[in-house]
């Protein structure tokens, strides 16, 4: 089984600081790999020891973005791709349309696997819309996978029910992270991850054009906290009491 | 088939229903592809969907079939002079972003963030928009357990987190959310990785989100992942053996202690608040 898995190498949110103006600081801000994208690799890498095959890590992003690869092959991936790009994250289309020229040139592919959203920006919308680009079905927020030949099943989980569905390879699937317990590499494992290929496309040779963003930031502030932030002190017992009569006075009690 | 059903409570000057043949069962690939067909005719230039699950996708496969623009998570959403603008939460709620996009734009406009109307009235139409065939099928459709708690509804909720040594700990803290009157919930580990507590128990970015009165966080560090699901809460209060607990800095009241003492020594507190209870 050939699987494309797509991950994204996005801004490290615990890491976020304010600058002097009151908004997070995004130039050279320090990145990782999505959180949930990792539980996306893990699927991969296990249908592919279902099933063997190939395991293809693909990434949009600039030429930093690389590292994010690396960390995809680490765990396992057998080569990677990257698109190079400087597109803000905010185009999802634009991300969609990329990521799906790029699978089609590095496949064809039974299967490809996206996490349900991004730990940055957490839109969901590139999995389904990498589906309507590529014209393939959709499953999406599966917690359960298995493919079966030529048709794949899944356990969808949503917010007041779960859903077994089954769909035709070749298709889109988005995994949430309940899915599975992404592995760590070794050491050995994140050496050898150099020595695997890594493929660049350009945006010209994948013939997407440039074209202006389709959903703008205009403006970002650090959210501000108004919490007290008392600290109740004393004994268990003394903070309790303290802790109780507080409550009380704000009147949720 | 009914795309959606028209719900009590919608306020709208007109409602169209959209029909076509087949079951009631409706994936958001079918949703999203008979909403396309209505709108192809109806030309409208906002469509705004709920920020569920289904419904972001339904929205994203939608904004790609139109060709138009689509925004996620929006609150505060305007659309004039041509431009749909809004706000939303980024970063695992770390950053407010404004967010601007050209009509026509599809939006999902992020759960809980507008009062329910209970208005009435408004006429209802039925629009037939044909087969559609999203090429998933649906084998299964289970509810979730009911009797579970519903976080979203309730007035306090006690919060678990790796704090909790043992899944034999957890009716502690279930006896401390029933004294308030409240529920259990729990951050991401003690759902996902340790399976001591169902799904739907899980409050944070990919979980659920809740704003209750009390919100008391008991041995839960304080991921942003973990804030971003309960930081509309009223009050917040943490206990934590850890003094430098990020979930301190998200929190009204903070007890650097033992959650193993401090959770027994609140429940008395609460109990002796109540006083004896009266002789019948």
């Amino acid at each position: 089984m050939r699987i494309a898995v797509c991950v994204k190498h996005a801004v490290d949110e615990a890491e976020l600081k304010a600058g002097s103006d009151g908004a997070p600081v995004l130039a050279g801000a320090a990145c990782k790999m999505s959180t949930f994208d990792k539980n996306a690799v893990e699927e991969a890498l296990r249908l592919k020891s279902a099933h063997s095959g190939e395991v293809v890590a693909v990434t949009a992003g600039p030429a930093d973005a690389r590292r994010t690869l690396k960390e995809a092959l680490a765990m396992g991936a057998d080569r990677g791709v990257i698109v190079g790009t400087d597109a803000p994250s905010a185009d999802t289309s634009r991300t969609a349309g990329l990521l799906a020229a790029a699978v089609r040139k590095a496949g064809p592919f039974d299967l490809v696997i996206c996490s349900e959203g991004s730990s940055d920006t957490y839109s969901g919308q590139v999995p389904p819309m990498l589906a309507e680009a590529l014209g393939v079905p959709y499953v999406g927020y599966a917690r359960k996978l298995q493919v079966d030949g030529s048709v794949a099943r899944a356990e969808r989980l949503l917010e007041d029910s779960v859903e077994e569905v089954e769909a035709p390879v070749p298709l889109v699937v988005s995994v949430v992270s309940e899915i599975n317990e992404p592995r760590y590499p070794t050491l050995i494992q994140i050496m050898q991850a150099s020595k695997k290929q890594v493929e660049e496309y350009s945006q010209d040779q994948l013939g997407v054009p440039t074209r202006p963003a389709s959903v703008r930031v205009t403006h970002m502030a650090m959210q501000t906290s108004n919490r007290k932030r008392v600290t109740v002190e004393g004994s268990p017992e003394e903070a309790a009491s303290r802790l109780v009569q507080a409550l009380e006075r704000e009147g949720v009690l | 088939m009914e795309i959606g059903r028209l719900r009590e409570g919608v306020r709208a000057r007109s409602k169209l229903l959209l029909k076509g043949p087949g079951g009631d069962d409706v994936l958001p690939g079918e949703a999203a592809e008979a909403v396309f067909r209505a709108a192809s005719s109806l030309r409208p230039s906002v469509i705004l969907l709920g920020a569920t699950r289904n419904g972001r996708e339904t929205a994203s496969r939608l904004a790609a079939k139109l060709g138009w623009r689509c925004a996620s998570e929006v609150s505060k959403v305007t659309a004039k002079a041509g431009e749909l603008a809004a706000e939303r939460s980024v970063y695992a709620g770390k950053v407010v972003a404004s967010v601007a996009c050209a009509l026509p734009a599809v939006a999902t406009v992020k759960t809980g963030s507008y009062q329910r109307s209970d208005a009435e009235g408004g006429t209802v139409e039925e629009a037939d928009v044909g087969a559609v065939d999203g090429a998933v099928r649906l084998l299964s459709r289970k509810k979730k357990e009911a009797g579970g708690p519903d976080l979203k509804k309730a007035r306090v909720i006690v919060s678990a987190g790796r704090g909790v040594k043992r899944k034999e700990d957890l009716p502690l803290l279930e006896g401390l959310a029933r004294d308030m009157g409240g529920a259990l919930g729990c951050s991401r580990p003690l759902s996902s990785d340790l399976g001591w507590l169902p799904e739907e128990c899980h409050i944070g970015l990919t979980g659920v989100t809740v704003k209750p009165e009390v919100y008391v966080a008991v041995g839960i560090s304080g991921q942003l992942q973990h804030i971003a699901g309960m930081k509309d809460s009223k009050i917040v209060v943490a206990i934590n053996t850890d003094r430098s607990a990020p979930i301190f800095q998200a929190s009204d009241y903070g007890i650097v202690g033992d959650l193993y003492q401090v959770v027994p020594a609140l429940r008395k507190a609460l109990a002796a608040r109540k006083g004896p209870a009266p002789a019948a």
